[in-house]
C-alpha cells in the first residue's frame, strides 16, 4: 500500500487527473477535495480520470467517483475513466448505483406544529382518561372478587415504594421542620411571640410541607421508577406478552402499583408531619428553651382535625397524580431506547407540575370556603 | 500459503471462570465463509464474542491478522477490530438514529471521509442490501428482515476484511433468509471478504458455507466441507444434518 497522490494536467477545456496509490478511506478527503475543485473549474468541460497507477480501490473510492460524476453531470460536463484494470472495473460493476434520495419533506410551519401539539395533547388526554377508566374497572373487578389481584406484587410494591423510602422522607421532614422552626423563631421573637412557633410549625407541616415534600420525594423515587420499569417492559414487548396471554396489563401491572401508592403516600405523609413537628420541637427547645410539653400542648390546641384531613386528603390526590403519570407515560411510551428516558423525565416534570397546581387549588378553595 | 486471518490456539472461553468451550484450535483463511454450527447453548456465540474482542479467553490466545488480540494495548486492538465487522444476533441498530445514520456511524466516528462521499457510500451500501431509498426511515420502523440487512450494511460499511455474523437468518422467513444468504455471497464478491457465520439453519449453511466447524460438549466434534459433514459417521453430526432427534419421541398413544 502506498500513499495516494493526485496530479492534474489541463489542456484547454479538458482536465486529466492522474490518480496514484490506493483509493481508500484514509485518502478519501484529499482526493475528493482535489477532484471537486477540478470539477468546479469554470473552463473545464471534460474530466478524465486516469486509473493507470491506482492500486486498491474500496467503497469510498467508488463513492467519490460516483459523487464527482453526478456533480459533473449536473453542470453538463463529461467524465471519462481511463486505464481501468480488470479489478477496478469489477469493483465498479459490482456496486449498485445509489438511488437519488427523495427530497426531504418540508419542515412543518409554526401553525402546523401548534396543531400537531393540540392533536397530540388530545390523544394523550384521551389515553390517560382511558387508563383511569380501566384502572377503575379493573379495581372494581378485583374488589367484587371477579378477578384475582396479584397480591404478592402489591406487597412488594408497598415495601419498595414505602418502607424503602421511610428513611429519606423522615430525614428530610426533620430538616424541613427544623428549618421552618428557625424561620418562625427569628420572625416571631421580634414581636415577642416566640411561643407561637409551635402553631406555625404545626400548621405549615400538616397542611402544606409534609404532603408536598413527601409527594415530591416520591415523584423522584417512585414515579420515575414506575415509568422506567413499565417503559422497559413495553420496549421488551412484555406488556404485549401479557395482553396476548389474555392477562389484562392494567390489572397485572397498573392496579397493584396504584393500590400501593395510594396507601404509601398518605402513610408517609402522616409520618412526615410528626417527624417535622419533632424537628420544630427540637429547635424550640434549643432556641427558646421551650419545654416539650408546652410545645405539644400548643400544637394540640392549634392543629385540629380539619388540618389533618386537608393534608392527608391532598396526599391521596398527589399519590394518584404520581401513579397515573408514571403508569400512563411508561405504558404508552415508544419502543426505542430513548423513550424510556423521556417517559421518566416527563413523569417527574408532569407530576411535580400537577402536584403544585393541585396544591394551589386546595389552598385557594380551603381559604375561600374556610373548610376544612 | 498466507497466514490465516484469524487463529484460535488452545482457546478456552466462558463466563465467570467457567469454560463453555475448551482447547479450541481454529484457523480462518482469507476469502472463505466458515459456518460455526452446534445446538443451542453449545458455546458458538461465546466463541464468537471471544473472536470479536468482547470476551477475553480463559486460556490460549486469539491471533487476529497475525497479532495477539488480547495482548495488544487498547488502541492497537481497536485499530485491528476496525478491519472487522460484526453483525449481532439482535441487530443492535441504534433506535434513536435513522437508517442512514446507523449505517454511516462508523464512517462519521472513525474516518475523515467528507459528508457527500459518506452519503454516496451509504446509498450504495443500502442499494446493495436492497434498502435503497429508505435512508431517512427511523430504524424502529423497519421490519425484522430489513433490520438484519441494515445491520449487515452497517457492519460492512468500512469494507472489513473479516465479517462475523451471529445468526444472520434466524427467525426470518425462508424467502428473506435466502435473500440474506445471497447478499452475503454478493458481499464476498464485492469486498473479497471473509465471513465467520454462527448459525443453525441447515438451508443457510448449505447455501453459503465453504467449510463448517461443529461444536458440542465443550469442544469441536467435527470440521470439514458441508458434503463431508453431512455424511459423517459421527452419530451426533449426522443427526444434526439430517434433523434426527436425540431420542425417539415417545408416542402419545399406548
Amino acid at each position: 500500500m502506498h500513499e495516494a497522490a493526485i496530479t492534474v494536467e489541463r489542456t484547454g477545456g479538458s482536465a486529466v487527473v492522474h490518480l496514484h496509490g490506493d483509493l481508500v478511506v484514509a485518502s478519501a478527503r484529499e482526493i475528493y477535495q482535489t477532484l471537486r475543485a477540478v470539477a468546479r473549474g469554470r473552463e473545464v468541460e471534460h474530466v478524465v480520470l486516469d486509473f493507470g497507477d491506482v492500486g486498491r480501490i474500496d467503497s469510498s473510492g467508488i463513492a467519490i467517483v460516483s459523487v464527482v460524476g453526478k456533480e459533473l453531470e449536473r453542470q453538463g460536463k463529461q467524465l471519462e475513466l481511463t486505464a481501468l484494470r480488470a479489478a477496478h472495473r469489477a469493483a465498479f460493476e459490482l456496486v449498485p448505483k445509489s438511488t437519488d434520495q427523495p427530497p426531504a419533506e418540508r419542515a412543518p410551519g409554526a401553525l402546523e406544529r401548534i396543531g400537531d401539539r393540540v392533536y397530540g395533547t388530545r390523544g394523550n388526554v384521551g389515553s390517560l382518561l382511558g387508563l383511569m377508566a380501566d384502572v377503575a374497572r379493573q379495581s372494581l373487578a378485583v374488589m367484587t372478587g371477579k378477578r384475582r389481584l396479584p397480591a404478592a406484587s402489591v406487597i412488594s410494591q408497598i415495601s419498595r415504594m414505602g418502607v424503602d423510602a421511610l428513611f429519606i422522607v423522615g430525614l428530610l421532614s426533620l430538616l424541613i421542620g427544623m428549618t421552618t422552626a428557625f424561620q418562625a423563631v427569628t420572625q416571631l421573637q421580634r414581636i415577642g411571640a416566640g411561643v407561637f412557633v409551635a402553631d406555625m410549625v404545626g400548621v405549615s407541616m400538616v397542611r402544606e410541607l409534609a404532603p408536598l415534600m413527601t409527594a415530591v420525594i416520591l415523584t423522584g423515587r417512585t414515579g420515575a421508577a414506575i415509568a422506567a420499569e413499565l417503559g422497559t417492559m413495553k420496549v421488551r414487548s412484555e406488556v404485549d406478552a401479557l395482553a396476548a396471554m389474555g392477562v389484562n396489563p392494567v390489572r397485572f401491572l397498573v392496579v397493584p402499583r396504584m393500590i400501593a401508592i395510594t396507601l404509601v403516600v398518605p402513610a408517609l405523609t402522616l409520618i412526615a408531619m410528626f417527624v417535622g413537628m419533632l424537628g420544630g420541637m427540637i429547635v424550640a427547645g434549643i432556641e427558646l428553651e421551650m419545654p416539650a410539653v408546652a410545645f405539644w400542648s400548643r400544637m394540640i390546641a392549634r392543629v385540629d382535625l380539619g388540618d389533618y384531613v386537608h393534608g392527608i386528603g391532598k396526599s391521596f390526590v398527589f399519590a394518584w397524580i404520581i401513579g397515573l403519570a408514571g403508569c400512563h407515560l411508561g405504558i404508552h411510551g415508544g419502543r426505542d431506547a430513548s423513550s424510556v428516558g423521556s417517559a421518566t423525565t416527563r413523569t417527574v416534570v408532569a407530576s411535580i407540575f400537577f402536584i403544585i397546581v393541585v396544591d394551589a387549588v386546595f389552598a385557594t378553595v380551603s381559604t375561600m370556603t374556610r373548610y376544612p | 500459503m498466507t497466514a490465516p486471518l484469524l487463529e484460535c490456539r488452545g482457546v478456552a472461553c466462558g463466563y465467570e471462570g467457567k469454560p463453555v468451550l475448551e482447547d479450541i484450535d481454529l484457523a480462518i483463511d482469507r476469502g472463505e465463509i466458515v459456518a460455526l454450527l452446534g445446538g443451542s447453548g453449545c458455546g458458538k456465540s461465546t466463541l464468537l464474542r471471544t473472536m470479536t474482542g468482547l470476551l477475553p479467553p480463559l486460556a490460549g490466545e486469539v491471533l487476529l491478522f497475525g497479532e495477539p488480540l488480547y495482548e495488544l494495548p487498547n488502541d492497537d486492538r481497536d485499530r485491528l477490530l476496525r478491519r472487522t465487522g460484526t453483525v449481532f444476533q439482535l441487530d443492535a441498530l441504534f433506535s434513536s438514529l435513522s437508517l442512514a445514520d446507523n449505517v454511516a456511524l462508523p464512517l462519521h466516528e472513525l474516518t475523515s471521509v467528507p459528508e457527500p462521499v459518506i452519503r454516496e457510500m451509504v446509498g450504495m451500501r443500502l442499494a446493495l442490501v436492497g434498502l435503497a431509498g429508505k435512508e431517512g426511515r427511523a430504524s424502529t420502523s423497519l421490519s425484522g428482515g430489513e433490520r438484519k440487512r441494515a445491520a449487515v450494511a452497517r457492519a460492512t460499511i468500512l469494507d472489513p476484511e473479516l465479517v462475523f455474523c451471529d445468526e444472520p437468518t434466524t427467525g426470518l422467513d425462508p424467502v428473506i433468509a435466502a435473500g440474506i444468504d445471497a447478499m452475503l455471497l454478493r458481499f464476498r464478491a464485492v469486498l473479497d471478504g471473509t465471513f465467520v457465520v454462527v448459525t443453525h439453519e441447515l438451508e443457510s449453511i448449505r447455501a453459503i458455507a465453504d467449510r463448517a466447524v461443529m461444536f458440542a460438549h465443550g469442544a469441536i466434534i467435527a470440521r470439514g466441507t458441508i458434503g463431508e459433514l453431512s455424511q459423517s459417521p459421527d452419530r451426533e453430526v449426522f443427526n444434526f444434518f439430517h434433523r434426527i432427534p436425540e431420542q425417539p419421541l415417545p408416542l402419545a398413544r399406548t
